[in-house]
């Protein structure tokens, strides 16, 4: 039977029932009136700060069941702050021009951990004071990727900064009133899980889905757009700020924390929304099979990535090494990592040492 | 041919409504002290939670659908015995929960048989991903899937087959009969629609145990909420057939008025039948909000939760379709059935979309603790509405809708509602 046979016969009868007028069936043709062109990059780097959210999977899913499940809040739950770890990405952006200009994606979690990987491990403490780093992305409101804030607000406290709107009261107490947040364990004693005591006074810009002026996108800068895909997460947090570049004779980069909406989902955005789409790459955590686990579902997004004609992978974080391995199995173009990972402190408990993921300390250049 | 079974009772339409809000106010408590993931208990994990209250439709359905309440007559008692008989019930069916859940799954077919259906078998099978989180999820998917399976079963026997063959049987010999019948379709269904899928839960994938789903090239997913869409579609006309339209058109087949072997055919091909064109339909209407999907996309771009969406919507539609029964007198009661079938179809349609409304408002985001959003792979709202639905179904069966219905003295229970 031939693939998608259901689904595809659906949509001709569609087509067929729909000759009297539109009915919005026609995904992409219908929307080529309304197509933005974002510009062009000459290139862009991404350098992996750090990947490893946490570093012991099953402390995290213990921590998970223990206090609730998959919808319950990050903030009720208190995580053992030994696993803690951080995601964070350093984006340098080659203009048509040769300029070089540099963007950080996010802050981590562990506020010792982030300070070792921003002052030991990178330049970017320095390249914050500096000013060198000319705004911060907050990909989502998730602890492994914002409650590390204080490490980079103590270098710089006035960064502007993107984040997602669909913010609660705890994530503003964290970043503006020098919140210092505890929850109680079973055992009734009050635990730390978060603080910052160097409160945000830069630019705030809350990024929605309408985007600047309805365009459904922010322009940061010629070929780089940022989109938020509003959209309910897991720990009760809701939209994820994505990073599209458009670089020049290859197409579209995506650059994600986690990927929540789903990466097929982003580029299906692109390619019904950006003048002359062609799809190139990605970069991220791809939220997959993150708990080790799968998913029948997981094999449609293997299948999905080689349809999309996706031709470059750099994938880590929470995209699951699993689905790494079995889609760089599956003939998926996944960019392999080095073993620079292993001059940090730590690493984590899911890497199996056959370099799936860019991990920390590698990078990559589209 | 006029409908039936609403005239013998008295019905007062204000203590209807009043009650349906006191259930509605239950559901709302027992949501917020078991289910929420951010209330008491938290159970929504969301499979764990989800699997106990599939496995008290089940048991419900069991006791009132499979047994006809067997030890106990079938016939409504009034007063305090009514009361009585219906706690006693709801503690039977309660019982029943914990027993298949932690007993035959978890610590009988887990434990000896077949791993994934126990946590702690899973655990220790070790490997990739096999902690007690996910392995609690896993386990309870497969528990979800396979009582779904019971569910859909034991409404579209008792609509098609009602007590053929044991007609002349006592009522413990039909309901055991009828159990074991409806058990080994089930084992049979869940082995075909359903195993495949969980087989594909683990690293490496069970691949000796269950085939590649099957229905994956024709699907454009793997996943079984394929499966589980279309049972519930399906489901669906079964729960409309029974409750609106007085069990016709399956009826027309009767053998002096009783359910016999071609009406038993007939009604599962035909809920099949109606539950195939109506999933198309949905995801018709789906293709309008969402535009298509395509395989490997994500939220509301995925095949599977277009699937997935369509048997939540046909959730709805079940429960509106129980709510008007139990609570509003099956309205409207007309003179002829097919236009009152005809409307009462409109108003459950109606209810289910107030319901899909209520759901994914602002309201339930502070009622249930939701995330506000359309497609949370960890979110599904047949969770809410099977604890509703099991909520009105003891109270409609076990309780004999007590106080919205008054029967009259040995008048016996309404076929379902
Ligand atoms: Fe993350
Ligand atoms: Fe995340």
């Amino acid at each position: 039977m031939e693939r998608r046979n259901f689904l595809k016969s659906l949509a001709a009868a569609g087509m067929a029932a729909s000759v009297t007028g539109p009915t919005g069936l026609l995904s992409n043709e219908a929307h080529a009136a309304g197509k933005i062109n974002i510009g062009e990059v000459k290139n862009v780097k991404v350098d992996v700060l750090t990947e490893t959210s946490w570093f012991d999977n099953d402390i995290m899913k213990k921590n998970m069941m223990d206090y609730g499940g998959a919808m319950t809040s990050q903030y009720a739950i208190p995580w053992d702050p030994k696993n803690a770890g951080g995601y964070s990405a350093l984006i340098t952006v080659t203009a048509l021009d040769g300029k070089e200009r540099k963007i950080l994606l996010d802050s981590g979690w562990s506020n010792d951990w982030m300070d070792y990987v921003f002052q030991e491990k990178s330049n970017v403490a320095s390249m914050l004071k500096k000013g060198e780093i000319e705004f911060m992305v907050l990909s989502h409101w998730h602890l492994d990727h914002y409650w590390g804030i204080e490490s980079t607000l103590k270098h710089k406290p006035d960064i502007t900064m993107y984040a997602p709107a669909t913010f609660y009261p705890e994530d503003m107490a964290m970043l503006k009133e020098k919140a210092h947040l505890k929850v109680k364990d079973k055992a009734g004693q009050d635990v730390l899980i978060c603080k910052n005591d160097t409160p945000h006074t830069g630019k705030l810009i809350p990024c929605n889905q309408e985007g600047e002026d309805k365009t459904g996108i922010y322009k940061l800068m010629p070929g780089v757009a940022l989109r938020m895909f509003d959209v309910p997460i897991l720990l009760r947090v809701r939209g994820e700020n994505v990073l599209y570049f458009n670089v020049k004779d290859k197409g579209i980069v995506t650059v994600t924390g986690c990927c929540h909406p789903g990466l097929l989902s982003l580029f299906s955005f692109a390619r019904s929304n950006f003048d002359q789409y062609k799809p190139y790459g990605c970069y991220g955590g791809l939220h997959i099979s993150l708990f080790e686990q799968w998913d029948p579902k997981f094999d449609d997004i293997i299948k999905g990535v080689k349809s999309f004609n996706i031709a470059k992978v750099g994938c880590n974080h929470c995209t699951g090494w699993i689905f790494a391995e079995k889609a760089s199995a599956a003939g998926v173009p996944i960019v392999k990592g080095t073993d620079k990972f292993k001059t940090y402190s730590r690493y984590s408990s899911v890497n199996k040492g056959n370099n799936v993921f860019l991990t920390n300390g590698d990078s990559i250049i589209f | 041919m006029t409908p039936g079974s609403e005239k013998n009772t008295s019905y007062c339409f204000v203590s209807g409504l009043i009650t349906f809000v006191i259930i509605f106010s239950i559901v709302w408590a027992l949501w917020r002290v078991f289910m929420d993931a951010n209330g008491v208990l938290k159970f929504y994990t969301p499979m764990y939670g989800f699997s106990l209250v599939a496995v008290w439709l089940a048991s419900i359905l069991v006791i009132s659908k499979v047994f006809e309440f067997y030890p106990f007559s079938a016939a409504n008692m009034t007063g305090a015995a009514g009361i009585g008989r219906g706690l006693i019930l709801t503690v039977l069916s309660l019982f029943l929960m914990l027993f298949i859940t932690y007993g035959i799954f978890w610590n009988f077919i887990g434990k000896f048989g077949v791993a994934y259906f126990s946590p702690n078998s899973i655990v220790i099978s070790g490997g990739s991903g096999a902690e007690p989180f996910i392995a609690r999820e896993n386990a309870s998917t497969a528990i979800i899937y396979f009582v779904t399976a019971f569910i859909w079963w034991a409404l579209a026997w008792d609509l098609g087959f009602g007590l053929w063959p044991w007609q002349g049987a006592s009522q413990g010999v039909r309901g055991w009969s009828r159990f074991c019948s409806i058990s080994i379709l089930t084992v049979l269904t869940y082995a075909v629609l359903f195993h495949p899928h969980i087989c594909q839960l683990f690293y490496p994938p069970q691949d000796k145990a269950g085939v590649a789903p099957w229905w994956a090239e024709y699907a454009g997913t793997g996943s079984a909420f394929f499966s589980l869409g279309l049972a519930l579609c399906s489901l669906k006309w079964v729960v409309l057939s029974d409750l609106m339209w007085d069990g016709y058109p399956w009826r027309f087949l009767d053998r002096r008025g009783e359910g016999n072997f071609i009406r038993g055919v007939a009604t599962l091909i035909g809920s099949v039948a109606l539950g195939i064109i109506s999933m198309v339909i949905l995801l018709r209407i789906m293709n309008i909000f969402w535009m298509e999907p395509f395989e490997g996309g994500q939220y509301t771009d995925a095949p599977y939760f277009r699937y997935l969406h369509a048997g939540e919507i046909s959730g709805f539609i079940v429960l509106a379709a129980f709510i008007l029964k139990t609570y509003f007198n099956n309205f409207p009661n007309l003179s002829t059935l097919p236009l009152t079938a005809l409307f009462r179809t409109i108003v459950s349609f109606i209810g289910g979309g107030v319901f899909y409304m209520f759901y994914y408002s602002t309201l339930s985001v502070w009622l249930l603790g939701k995330v506000p959003g359309i497609a949370q792979p960890d979110d599904t709202p047949l969770v809410w509405t099977m604890l509703f639905l099991s909520v009105v179904i003891v109270h409609a069966q076990f309780f004999g809708a007590w106080p919205v219905r008054r029967p009259t003295s040995g008048e016996r229970l309404l076929r379902t509602g």
